[in-house]
């Protein structure tokens, strides 16, 4: 006779669990357990929780007090490689793969044999991920791969393990709509297989859709459990949040505001390529405005970004022409854009947006000292001082103070940071690569805010994001990407999110 | 040292030797706004368009013609009219393909002036707020018909002038340019449209200042332009630029070979309207719609006009595309309300009611 869930004892348990940072606490006497085959979403602005709750499952934080029970059994998970062995796997939000080895050897690392047959452990591995349904080449190496291919083989990695629990941290943030129905639908396997899933998002609606709990927590304190149809998004925005948060934080139907007239041509960009990512684009970008740019994963987007930011090259013949004001360019590093007011804030802060272990201060400084309005050889530990505590109070970062090291903070603070440090570069031209990925409902707000005021100020601000309703809430102007190219351009009024998805698909 | 990056820059088609063009996005983002004109006029090939004491009157071939009375043509000449204007006395200037300028109605009605010899390619005309009359001659190789050639080409011999009616005496203001194809007078400096250079550039009239440029990089060769109401300003472009037409133009060798062999109806070069022969070049490509690989080529004509601001920033366009029946707009023109357009590859003189502004 099967039992349902509620019925069986829980699978995992957490009693008075806290963890304090140099005598901060960052979780504080935390109540959760998971049930065998339940779907059970962690939710909480940045700073909440989350993600030291979920470290201290995995093995990567020990807590300071409290105790923690497998299947009844009180133990003590010191270290990633027990949590595994407890059957604990994790999903991480930046993945945590071998850049340089391959996808079969990442899928298998930890878990070789004495002696490997390359070959059978791809073929292994190209079984494996078809069974999962993602497209993803064994052979190639990671550091080959978009993000999104990352997360799939972080996810195939975790369900390889055969994991009792998997923790998924963002696992939606870089998926296309239809790789994110085929996660939905992996994961109703693995429950219906009894694996018991912690899902943290800070896509609400999917939380609500995919998830049978709900566990909200606040300042590292635990707010409510509860079934998932006893929530809507307005109570759980209310219990994260600690107020009613405007419901229109991506705008309301009919309540929009009237798009900002375009200013002075900032950005031309005609006929670039870059093999076979960006392929013959063209577009412009123009002062005073947010001009939005909508792709799906692999549309070409970042890849133009990076371009025109000096990080990539296009191709050496014919790549085509990237004008500032006017004037072509061809920056062979980012310090030569920058110059030229041209400030890119990476979609990966934490692969190349900071130095985590160096402080506020230290990384605000860098983005400082890598401009022209840098002076003289010699670094300033006044001024480094002076300006994270300006960036600090202007961008409403929380730390305990500016020598507080960035890994120590949050996803949201960490995305402050990283503004920051293209900020503090006096630009011209912002481009934002998916600037909320990972952050708290807060914090986008103050984000979306910040992106605002910056094309008010009269900057040319480029915003980039998978998310929809991000891109037409902020944009002046909606471009959308498609295989390589700008497809289409849409006004605020006309860029419904049918025809914007239309677009970027067909 | 800049001889080697010149190479360098051609072997790796970079700088100014990368084929590109600008996009049609922003203020030029495509819609078919000039399909929704009324047509007022169904002539020839109507090319430019003056306001005069007689109404508006729109040039075609030999003859000048009243928007209001087309069966009967204003006036009649024994050469084909390069540019016409209208004038602030009523009358209207209109200069003619082998250089002369004729005076009708006004304070000089009928008076004709002889041409300057170095002038033989009329493209625009403009009054000057001093009673002179300002003379764009395009070119000083070849013949306003023969525009193809000269951009083919590659040449930059146009140049501006200044006439005074009453003494018929020429000076000129400034040259060389690549193809001046449109005049506005801005009282102390006079905005010429240069076709070839896709640009609009601001010259002094005594030409003692160095020309300076006001827009650049337009997406299409711009003709005529003329002032609207709210400061406006309206820039006729008479045909699109494409990156096949550039990289013909940056080929000298094979331009050569295909102006001395080819009819230059069927020549890679942009026009007033294609599509009308199944021997004229395409461009191949492909485009991918709704996951079907279609083929696709793009027009070498297209019907555009650019609505700018007082400073000549672009603000908002109309656009005939590539399956539109308004290509080859070479003036246009704000009548009491209404924004007038000769679409001279299409035989049309068209209106759209409240300006346009709608766009």
């Amino acid at each position: 006779m099967n039992r349902s869930p509620q019925a069986l004892p829980p699978l995992l348990e957490m009693k008075g669990v806290g963890k304090q940072y140099r005598g901060v606490a960052a979780l504080k006497d935390i109540d959760f357990d998971l049930r065998r085959g339940e779907v059970h979403a962690i939710l909480g602005e940045n700073g909440a929780g989350k993600s030291t709750l979920v470290k201290i499952l995995s093995g990567a934080v020990t807590p300071t007090q409290g105790e923690i029970r497998i299947e009844g059994q009180k133990v003590q998970i010191a270290g990633p490689a027990l949590a595994r062995r407890y059957g604990i796997a994790m999903v991480y939000q930046e993945t945590s793969l071998v850049p340089s080895m391959t996808v079969a050897q990442n899928l298998y690392l930890g878990d070789e044999k004495f002696f490997n047959r390359l070959r059978g452990t791809y073929i292994d591995a190209q079984q494996f991920l078809q069974s999962l349904n993602f497209p993803v080449e064994p052979t190639a190496t990671v550091q080959s791969l978009g993000t999104a291919k990352r997360q799939m083989v972080e996810i195939a990695r975790a369900v390889r393990l055969k994991a009792k629990v998997i923790i998924f941290d963002e696992p939606t943030a870089t998926l296309t709509p239809e790789e994110k129905h085929h996660l939905f639908a992996l994961i109703d396997r693995l429950r219906r297989d009894q694996v018991s899933i912690i899902f943290i998002s800070h896509a609400l609606e999917e939380a609500l859709e995919i998830s049978d709990r709900i566990t909200i927590l606040r300042d590292g304190a635990h707010v409510v459990t509860d079934e998932a149809k006893a929530f809507s998004r307005e109570t759980i925005i209310r219990h994260m949040v600690g107020r009613a948060l405007s419901d229109d934080l991506y705008g309301r139907a009919g309540a929009r505001r009237a798009p900002r007239p375009a200013g002075a041509k900032r950005l031309s960009v005609q006929n670039l390529s870059m093999q076979n990512l960006v392929r013959n684009t063209s577009f412009s970008v123009f002062a005073g405005q947010v001009t939005g740019i909508f792709g799906l994963v692999g549309s070409g987007r970042t890849e133009t970004a990076r371009i025109i930011a000096g990080v990539a090259k296009r191709d050496s013949f014919h790549g085509g022409d990237v004008r500032i004001d006017g004037r072509p360019v061809r920056y062979r590093t980012p310090r030569s854009a920058v110059g030229d007011g041209v400030v890119y804030v990476t979609e990966d802060r934490k692969g190349d947006g900071f130095f985590e272990t160096m402080s506020v201060a230290d990384n605000v400084y860098i983005g400082k000292i890598s401009s022209r309005s840098s002076r003289g050889p010699f670094a300033s530990r006044g001024e480094s001082r002076e300006l994270a505590a300006r960036w600090t109070k202007t961008l409403n970062i929380r730390a305990l103070n500016s020598d507080s090291r960035v890994i120590e903070l949050s996803g949201g603070n960490q995305q402050k940071v990283v503004i920051a440090k293209g900020l503090v570069q006096s630009p011209r031209l912002v481009i934002f690569d998916e600037p909320t990925r990972g952050v708290d409902v807060g914090a986008i707000a103050e984000i979306h805010q910040l992106i605002g005021g910056l094309a008010d100020d009269g900057l040319a601000v480029v915003v980039i994001s998978s998310y929809l309703p991000e891109i037409l809430n902020l944009s002046d102007r909606v471009l959308v990407a498609r295989q390589g190219r700008i497809v289409e351009e849409l006004s605020p009024d006309q860029a419904t999110p049918e025809a914007v998805m239309f677009a970027a698909v067909y | 040292m800049i001889a080697l990056t010149k190479a360098l820059d051609r072997w790796f088609g970079r700088g100014e030797f990368s084929i590109t063009v600008p996009p049609l996005d922003g203020a030029f983002r495509a819609n078919d706004a000039l399909e929704a004109a009324g047509v007022v006029l169904e002539v020839g090939a109507p090319d430019g368009l003056a306001v005069t004491s007689r109404g508006l009157l729109a040039s075609c071939g030999r003859k000048l013609i009243g928007i209001n009375d087309p069966a009967a043509p204003a006036a009649s000449f024994d050469a084909e009219i390069g540019a016409v204007a209208g004038l602030p006395d009523g009358g209207a200037a209109v200069g003619l393909v082998d250089g002369r300028i004729v005076f009708l109605g006004g304070q000089h009605d009928s008076r004709t002036i002889a041409a300057h010899a170095e002038i033989r390619c009329i493209t625009a005309l403009a009054p000057a707020a001093d009673g002179a009359l300002i003379v764009a001659n395009g070119s000083a190789t070849y013949a306003a018909a023969d525009w193809q050639r000269d951009l083919m080409a590659k040449r930059a011999s146009g140049s501006v002038w200044r006439l005074a009616p009453d003494s018929g005496a020429w000076s000129r203001i400034s040259g060389p340019l690549a193809f001046p194809y449109g005049l506005i007078d801005e009282g102390g400096a006079i905005v010429v449209s240069e076709s070839w250079r896709c640009a609009l550039t601001r010259i002094s009239p005594g030409g003692r200042v160095r020309p300076q440029t006001v827009v650049e990089a337009l997406p299409a060769y711009p003709s005529r332009l003329s002032r609207g109401a709210d400061d406006a300003i309206w820039l006729a472009l008479f045909a699109p630029r494409s990156q096949l037409v550039e990289f013909v133009l940056s080929e000298r060798r094979f331009r050569e070979r295909m102006m001395a062999e080819i009819d230059p109806a069927f020549w890679v070069a942009p026009c007033l309207r294609s599509g009308q022969s199944a021997l004229e070049p395409i461009q191949q490509g492909g485009v991918k719609q709704l996951g079907v690989l279609k083929p696709w080529s793009p027009s070498r004509s297209y019907g555009l006009i650019a609505r700018l601001d007082g400073s000549y920033r672009p603000t908002a366009s109309l656009h005939s595309r590539a399956h539109g029946h308004r290509h080859g707009v070479t003036s246009c023109l704000e009548f009491e309300g209404r924004l007038y357009f000769t679409a001279k590859g299409d035989g049309v003189v068209a209106a759209l009611a409240d300006n346009g502004a709608t766009q």
